[in-house]
């Protein structure tokens, strides 16, 4: 009993049991000497004196006087153990004897043993429950047990010599559990080294009453039964249901097994206290024995509750999910995983002393980091998981003092914030931790309800992921004052986080305030940490400290927030004379510091031995609260930001960062390790947990459990999230769609037609058949086709054919002398050149002079005057671009040959070029009359490879560039092909752009976006639907252009979305092509209208299924 | 159907510049309907009458010519006797650069120069190429009779 109040003697390895209930096989098993001579009596009183004082000479090695002997065996009681236990942790000096009570008989009943001695009124033994078992005999004879003859069970173990017996062998779990480096400086070589053994020893013998070696329990039974014996969790007994009347070696032996718990079990049951994360130790070998031993324990545990079909009477939703099976497989991966990450975890070792040595201080080092990194789904599922934010959680108004108002969901948060904060208070809810399971004691027998009786409860708590057990109830403890703020970027957390600071802000003076447990040694060592009870320290990366300082500034009314830029000049100030509760006149409200000067402080104090409250610094005061912005600098665990942030001490603490996991789980485990979390907080703890099955691919065990640590932590709101009324958090600015019906050429419409009929005969003649969903394939290739004619005829011909046509262009370009892109002046010095020849070169020069000088600008046709896209033919004669296109078609449709209307030379329609001013010149006075200082002019040919799609698209894109000319513009379409023409005829109209598919590396494709961002004068972008559809933020464009219509709208809206969303500040206009009459329109109105109220794309439907819908998707398309 | 903006010009210019000897006035209730005057040249057997004409502007005017025909009785080769015209800018020469400004100016020009070789009136053809001075003579009692305001 004494060793359990005092709360350090927990944490010694051989911590003594209480001694009103030793069993015998716990001194057999702590000393192998005794297990084969005297395996379950000792006779305690007589003929021990010798032999004490020999087995603890044997163990400890010391030479103690007699008198010293004398003492710790009456304060032991005669039991070694024990005494070796007091001898180390001193506490034998100050004990007074006692009198040891030994009980040699195993099945003796609770009842009689002193158990109202007991604080809690706990019996020593409580019964568990029954089950049966096999067991092998080990040894031959007769009348050796019989039918309900009582059963000793007992670990058997092997010689000293041959293993050291690993940890103490009586119920010693925490032996192994506690934080061995503490006893480690009093013990020393000496000790007993916790020797990993290589096969785990599970044998487990029975007696009979005589004490005779029977045999042994088998191994099912006996791998669990071994470990909760040597972890002094239970105590078995037996029953014998069936023997033969002659027993041979090998017999099966039927036993019917007895468990009950042992009272230190439940004693056991704190979570070891954090700093087994201490910086030095990551990977030390007892970290590995802890959790070895932990799970261990853990497995053990639950198989007997397995094997005894106990289930839990309550548990939550997280534990419900795992079954036992669950936590064994869990288990097993671990222990594999141990083995083979043993040599990995000493490379790392090393990897981190040269670290360590290393002042430079790279925290970043990516080597160290362990931990698989998470796929992007992954984290996606855990952010959803993560989120806990209802938009209907209450709000709450920030303090008068707050200049600036505050949007809706920050007013949550700020609520969110203060009943954090402010927690400790009003605990309503107690719901159980979700690890743990609540189990009712068996009270089928008289006895049994008696023992419940006495112990006033009549239910027990196991936590089946740690092997602990408990007879309080163990609530959800949250023992954070603060948490993670992981609001996605824009949605203001600076603003929310001063808010905090105005609106909660404590009471001057409260001398009440006083660090509580739970430091580091740096705190212990220096206890003149002094409570800075007004100010609120911030962590930022260097380059927001100013726009912390601006944020606060404009966030508080004139003279309510004292803030301290710390940081070089400011540094010397000691914060301590500064900040102490007494000066509260004068002690800044706030203090803005970087990671940078904490790294430095943190070394000087380090440097100084812990130090604090001399150094003067940061680490010298108790701030009321600190906050990380940025949090994700931390995000490393064994870097010295981290260790050193860890070390500063508050009331309440908070991280800022958009992104709570960059890359691995472990991410989150150092800002829980800063928040100091418990038990997360411990790493050996996460990573048995979430860390090892998150990596062996159990990932809805190891969510569900990083649910359970981040639910009541996290705050996150991502710009997707909408209030109640489905308005989006932040409202942004407008956004209007237009469809752009497009009317295809002739030429167009023809191409169109004919795969339109020949889509519609191939599917009437499936559907005759029977076989449609057989051609579904070529039926859906047919569609495909029509789409993409919808876009430009070229892109369902033949790649070949289309070269060629174009080799024959070139050819006869060369021979007329033009290309796509003639320059004016230098042709007009041709035709004047050719003097030579007749009159139609020097006819075309004055032409073109003509067309240079502005002299007649009425086109012929519509008289419009200066004629809009003005543009001329092969002949040279000009008239306006759509006049030309109006008589091509008209005489086509007479089937007569275009001719020129001013000379009637038959026109080639290939050969009509628009005249393209570029007027930045002209503005220099330059008189639209003077031939000299002439604006460039360009002959650009109009009609090559366009199509109606790509016309309306250049249209639509020049007319922006004229009225506005930084609007910028994103063009999807799903083809990349069109993109390809696309991308040809902007080069041709000289419009900049770049373009985003999915060719691209990731680095180009960042690239592309940042110069698109950045650039001046680039105000186009091409993406494909599908590589620029997801996660780009676009939002320096403010125009879409959705070329071609996709089956879902949603595919489509997503798109839109890259620019329209957080961050956009002006008004979206975005353009839906579609072609009238066409697919497309069917698409857009029938299919994407359906789609809607239609779960194919939730996966919930098969591969067929989903070929069904679409074929009727289809039928609807070619539908007439 | 709104007039295009081309008529609208036409219409306005012949007003605002008339040609001298040519008239042209749109109906007030057809927009594409003009009663057009023409002056018959000096020196020709038109001279001193006054020609009345209909034009009219078709829908896919200026892709295909003006419709025009003679309202007033005209003895004259290439114009037969309800009125029509045979001449090749009013056929497969039009082209759409053409206005009725110049069309009625190549009518006025067909007047002073009668082309008996492609002829529309057939009997009137025959007559100018046997007796041309016999022709001229009833073309301008014709004028006389029918175009003598």
């Amino acid at each position: 009993m004494e060793s359990s109040i005092n709360p350090s003697a927990k944490k010694r390895s051989f911590d003594s049991p209480p001694s009103e209930l030793s069993p015998p096989l716990e001194d057999s098993l702590l000393l192998p000497t005794q297990n084969m001579e005297k395996p379950s009596h000792i006779d305690s009183d007589g003929g021990l004196d010798s032999r004490f004082d020999q087995e603890f000479k044997s163990i400890v090695g010391g030479d103690l006087s007699i008198d010293a002997l004398r003492q710790l065996e009456e304060v032991s009681g005669g039991d070694i153990q024990r005494a070796i236990n007091m001898y180390f942790d001193g506490s034998w000096k100050t004990m007074a004897p006692k009198k040891r009570k030994i009980f040699h008989d195993m099945s003796v009943s609770v009842a009689d043993t002193g158990s109202s001695k007991s604080p809690k009124n706990i019996p020593s033994k409580i019964f568990l429950g029954q089950f049966g078992a096999d067991g092998w005999a080990t040894r031959s004879g007769s009348k050796l047990l019989s039918f309900g003859d009582v059963v000793g069970i007992e670990r058997q173990r092997m010689r000293l010599g041959d293993t050291v017996p690993s940890a103490g062998g009586k119920s010693k779990g925490k032996a192994l559990v506690a934080d061995s480096s503490q006893q480690g400086g009093a013990i020393g070589g000496k000790s007993t080294p916790l020797r990993q053994r290589k096969t785990q020893d599970i044998v487990v013998r029975f007696t009979n009453s005589r004490g005779e070696e029977i045999g042994r329990l088998a191994q099912d039974t006996a791998s669990f039964v071994s470990t909760l014996i040597d972890q002094g969790i239970a105590y078995f007994e037996g029953v014998c249901i069936h023997a033969a009347e002659k027993i041979r070696t090998n017999d099966t032996i039927d036993l019917q097994l007895s468990c009950y718990l042992l009272k230190e079990s439940f004693e056991n049951s704190s979570f070891r206290p954090a700093d087994t994360n201490r910086v030095a130790d990551i990977f030390a070998a007892k970290e590995t024995q802890d959790e070895r031993t932990l799970r261990l324990r853990q497995v053990a545990l639950v198989k007997l509750f397995q094997k005894m079909n106990l289930e839990p009477k309550s548990t939550n939703l997280v534990t419900q999910k795992h079954k036992a099976a669950g936590i064994l497989q869990a288990a097993e991966i671990a222990e594999q995983h141990e083995i083979t990450n043993i040599s990995t975890a000493n490379k790392a070792r090393k990897t981190i002393t040269s670290d360590a040595a290393d002042e430079s201080g790279d925290e970043e080092n990516q080597s160290v980091e362990e931990g698989k990194e998470l796929e992007e789904d992954q984290l996606n599922a855990l952010y959803q998981k993560a989120q806990s934010f209802n938009s209907d959680t209450p709000e709450a108004e920030p303090a008068d003092t707050f200049a600036m108002s505050l949007r809706r969901y920050q007013k949550q948060a700020l609520h969110w914030f203060l009943s954090k904060e402010k927690s400790t208070n009003n605990r309503v809810n107690e719901s159980i931790h979700p690890l743990w399971e609540e189990y009712q004691w068996p009270n089928t027998e008289e006895d049994h309800k008696k023992v419940i009786r006495d112990l006033g409860q009549d239910s027990f708590y196991v936590n089946p992921y740690s092997g602990e057990l408990s007879l309080k109830f163990p609530k959800q403890e949250q023992n954070c004052l603060g948490g993670i703020l992981a609001d996605e970027m824009g949605l203001g957390k600076t603003i929310e986080m001063l808010s905090l600071i105005h609106t909660h802000r404590p009471e001057p003076p409260s001398p009440s305030i006083h660090p509580t447990s739970g430091f580091g040694r740096l705190q212990r060592q220096s206890e003149d940490v002094v409570p800075a009870p007004f100010t609120t320290l911030v962590v930022a990366p260097m380059s927001l400290l100013a726009q912390w300082e601006s944020e606060a500034e404009a966030a508080s009314k004139p003279g309510t927030l004292k803030t301290l830029l710390y940081y070089d000049s400011q540094k010397k100030q000691n914060l301590q004379s500064l900040c102490n509760a007494s000066n509260a006149a004068n002690a800044p409200n706030l203090i803005i510091t970087s990671y940078g000067v904490v790294l430095s402080e943190f070394g000087q104090v380090v440097a100084s031995g812990g130090k604090r409250g001399a150094h003067g610094g940061l680490f010298s005061v108790r701030f009321f609260r600190v906050i990380l912005d940025e949090a994700h600098h931390i995000k490393n665990r064994t870097s010295k930001s981290a260790k050193a942030c860890y070390e500063l001490s508050s009331d309440h603490r908070w991280v800022l960062t958009g992104t709570p996991i960059v890359n691995r789980l472990e991410d989150l485990f150092s800002l829980v390790r800063f928040l100091r979390v418990e038990p997360w907080s411990n790493f050996s703890f996460w990573k048995t947990f979430i860390t090892v099955p998150f990596e062996e691919k159990d990932f809805i065990r190891a969510l569900d459990v990083v649910q359970t640590v981040l639910e009541p932590l996290v705050l996150r709101r991502t710009k997707e999230m909408r209030t109640l009324d489905g308005e989006p958090l932040v409202p942004l600015p407008k956004k209007t769609t237009e469809i752009v019906y497009i009317k295809l050429s002739k030429a167009e419409l023809d191409v169109y037609r004919h795969i339109e009929a020949r889509a519609r005969s191939d599917l009437a003649r499936s559907i005759e058949m029977g076989t449609v969903l057989k051609s579904y394939t070529n039926i859906f290739a047919h569609v495909l086709r029509l789409r993409q004619a919808c876009c430009h005829p070229i892109l369902i011909r033949k790649k070949e054919i289309v070269d060629d046509e174009m080799v024959a262009e070139a050819e006869y370009d060369a021979a007329k002398g033009f290309s796509d892109d003639m320059d004016l002046n230098a042709l007009i010095d041709r035709y004047s050149a050719e003097e030579s020849s007749a009159s139609p070169n020097l006819y075309g020069a004055n032409a073109l002079k003509e067309i240079r000088d502005n002299v007649e600008n009425e086109c012929p046709m519509c008289l419009s005057d200066p004629m809009p896209d003005q543009t001329v033919t092969g002949c040279l004669h000009a008239a306006c671009k759509g006049c030309w296109a109006h008589l091509i078609e008209t005489a086509k449709t007479k089937q007569e040959l275009p001719r020129c209307v001013k000379c009637r030379e038959p026109i080639n329609e290939r050969d009509l070029f628009e005249v393209i001013r570029s007027d930045s010149p002209a503005e220099e006075g330059s008189q639209p009359g003077s031939s000299q200082g002439q604006a460039d002019i360009t002959l650009r040919r109009i009609n090559s490879r366009s199509s109606a799609k790509i016309e309306m698209l250049v249209e639509k894109l020049s007319e922006v560039g004229r009225s506005y000319p930084e609007r910028k513009s994103c063009v999807f379409s799903q083809f990349t092909t069109f993109l390809d023409l696309i991308e040809k005829e902007l080069q041709r109209r000289r419009i900049k752009f770049l373009r985003f598919d999915g060719s691209m590396s990731q680095q180009k494709r960042a690239e592309v976006v940042n110069t698109f961002k950045m650039g001046q004068g680039t105000n186009v972008l091409l993406l494909s639907l599908r590589a620029g559809g997801v996660g780009l933020n676009l939002t320096t464009a403010s125009q879409v252009f959705m070329m071609d219509p996709w089956w879902s709208f949603a595919v489509e809206a997503q798109a839109i979305d890259r620019v329209h969303r957080m961050g956009q500040t002006s008004d979206v206009m975005v353009y839906r092509f579609v072609v009238e009459g066409t697919v497309e329109e069917r698409m857009v109105h029938t299919i994407q209208a359906r789609k809607k109220f239609i779960a194919s794309s939730l996966g919930m439907m098969t591969d067929e299924e989903k070929k069904r819908a679409r074929m009727e998707d289809i039928k609807i398309l070619l539908g007439k | 159907m709104a007039l295009p903006k081309r008529i609208i010009k036409e219409t306005e210019r012949l007003v605002a510049e008339p040609v001298p000897g040519i008239n042209a006035v749109p109906h007030e209730d057809n927009l594409r309907y003009f009663d057009v005057t023409i002056h018959g040249p000096t020196q020709s057997p038109y001279e001193g009458g006054i020609f009345r004409l209909e034009l009219f502007l078709p829908e896919d005017y200026p892709m295909t010519p003006p419709k025009i025909r003679f309202l007033t009785k005209i003895y004259h080769p290439n114009i037969d006797k309800l009125g029509r015209i045979c001449l090749d800018v009013l056929k497969g020469n039009w082209s759409p650069a053409l206005q009725i400004r110049t069309i009625l100016l190549s009518i006025q020009a067909l007047l002073g120069a009668p082309n008996p070789d492609d002829p529309l009136a057939n009997d009137v053809a025959q007559r100018w190429k046997e007796d041309e001075k016999a022709a001229i003579e009833t073309a301008r009692a014709w004028t006389v009779t029918h175009a003598k305001v």
